[in-house]
């Protein structure tokens, strides 16, 4: 099989699994509270990890853009530019990336396993839909706990930024708040925040596409887990300057 | 009436003819033994009669209905009406017993809270599963997950009970209290399948044998007749001469 046909393969089968998650969510039953589960756990096992490296991004930007552009005498840019890299860009991404790494990692493990020691199919034969009550709640659960985690990502981020204005850069923190609100508008938050579903989409398909395509035993699982983080984090990677074009270009035509 | 009825089922893997031509029925009440070398196509066929697995071409009748070309909502009434024993239990190692066992009851069923309780009691104790309810599989026994498994396809009243060796690698403890309830089972009239290496078990509860062998059916007979034909093909493959 050449490569270039395998990977039209996935890219069909992954569409397909799009389409029966699109064509079962409208049905009943939605399973409401498995969707609410996923929700929390997604967001309590990811939380800790987004919100140290966001933060710790913050911190450094600050101080690299500060310590550069006080030679030019820009310091006071340094607000505007590492909140808005933040908001428009890094917070959302890097929040993508490391739930990949959490959450993506964990769902196609979980399901891989439940593939090989044939719970899945047990769902099926008892009666029941693996999509409705496995797929779609993880989905959902994904689409739904990403921008929130992008939001919380945000701020620690943009308050790592704060923390090193003052206590590296000597920038006063009411000055560094007051710029920072000046500079962001509500569509650069949007931005960002719409490109958050989108990764969740890119992280949440993959995962459950490469657990259920699960074959051969436990040595099987390890394998779908490190294709589904690698084509995860390489869909948002590639993803994001699409969506930010998108956006730019939806932002410039909204305001005219 | 037959309850199953098999007609020139064909399904291939790939290169690898599975199945070349295999028809079998069983009629309602009857429990048949399904025997065969491994790789002969057991699995494949008793997944089959749920949809688990699509032949390539053939009919797969459930109760006179052809669920071969089913969609999976379709199979959903028939999955009901036909229960599958997995090999290992199969049970959800994210949920306790007690929750296992409540999941085709509240599926399936309008059943209140304490109702779903004590038929899941009633069962477990049934099974000498005696407060093990909250237990989660992974500390059970091989042998109490295939009792738990069991009971969890059982516990919708089906009428059809399809088992996919249901004693392997069990003590002879754990398989005489397999074989107590599927004998229990037929006593109420279920129609069941069962797939299996272990001859003492087939012939301790089944009435026909169908012997699987390069993807037909290669012999076929009542216990009876086995014991009357100790040189026949079925009798062959029993004693190991000729798989
Ligand atoms: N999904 C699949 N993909 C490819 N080959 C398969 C698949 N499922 C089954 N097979 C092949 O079909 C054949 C029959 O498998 P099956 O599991 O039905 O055998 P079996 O009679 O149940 O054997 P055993 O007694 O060992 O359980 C085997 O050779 C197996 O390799
Ligand atoms: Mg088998």
């Amino acid at each position: 099989m050449t490569l270039a046909f395998k990977f039209f393969q996935i890219v069909g089968e992954m569409s397909q699994l799009v389409r029966q998650i699109w064509s079962e969510v409208r049905r009943k039953p939605l399973y409401l509270q498995l969707i609410v589960e996923q929700v929390l756990q997604i967001g309590i096992k990811s939380f800790p990890l987004i919100m140290i490296v966001v933060g710790c991004v913050g911190m450094v930007m600050a101080l690299q853009f500060g310590v550069s552009l006080e030679k030019f005498g820009g310091k006071m840019y340094v607000p505007k530019i590492v909140s808005l890299s933040i908001i428009r860009e890094l917070g959302p991404v890097l929040a993508g990336l490391m739930m990949a790494a959490r959450v993506g990692a964990g769902i196609t493990s979980e399901i891989g396993s439940m593939k090989v020691t044939e719970q899945i199919d047990a769902i099926r034969a008892l009666g029941t839909s693996p999509i409705k009550k496995i797929i779609i709640p993880r989905v959902v659960g994904s689409l739904i706990a990403l921008p929130i985690l992008s939001v919380m990502a945000n701020t620690v981020g943009v308050y790592g930024g704060l923390f090193i204005g003052y206590a590296d850069l000597g920038l006063d923190p009411q000055f560094y708040f007051q710029k920072m609100i000046s500079t962001i508008t509500v569509s650069d938050y949007l931005s960002g925040l719409g490109k958050s579903f989108f990764f969740a989409f890119f992280i949440s398909v993959p995962a459950c596409y490469y657990g259920l395509k699960v074959t051969g035993g436990t040595r099987g699982v390890g394998k779908a887990t490190t294709r589904s983080v690698v084509t995860a984090c390489i869909l948002i990677i590639m993803s994001d300057y699409f969506l930010t074009k998108l956006f730019l270009t939806l932002e410039h035509w909204i305001s005219g | 009436m037959n309850v199953i009825d098999i007609k020139n089922f064909k399904k291939s893997f790939g290169k690898k003819e599975v199945h070349r031509n295999v028809s079998f029925s069983v009629q309602e009440g009857e429990c048949v033994g399904l025997i065969g070398g491994s790789g002969a196509g057991k699995s494949v066929l008793l997944r089959s009669l749920i949809g688990l697995e699509k032949p390539d071409s053939g009919e797969v009748f459930v109760e006179g209905e052809n669920v071969a070309p089913y969609t999976e909502d379709q199979l959903i009434e028939i999955r009901k009406k036909v229960a599958y024993v997995f090999q290992n239990g199969a049970l959800f190692d994210s949920m306790t017993v007690y929750e296992n066992l409540a999941y085709p009851l509240r599926e399936h069923t309008q059943l209140r809270e304490e109702q779903i309780s004590k038929r899941i009691h009633d069962l477990l104790d049934e099974f000498g599963l005696t407060a093990n309810d909250h237990v989660y599989p992974a500390d059970l026994s091989g042998g109490m997950q295939k009792r738990v498994g069991l009971a969890r396809s059982i516990i919708i009243n089906p009428k059809v009970v399809l088992y996919d060796e249901p004693t392997a690698g069990l003590d002879p403890f754990n398989t005489v209290k397999i074989q107590e309830m599927i004998l229990r089972l037929k006593r109420k009239g279920t129609t069941s399948i069962l797939v299996t290496h272990d001859m003492p078990t087939a012939f301790a509860v089944c009435d026909r044998i169908y012997l699987l062998k390069n993807g037909m059916v290669g012999a076929e007979g009542t216990i009876h007749d086995l014991k009357k034909d100790p040189e026949g093909l079925l009798s062959q493959f029993i004693s190991g001469q000729g798989v």
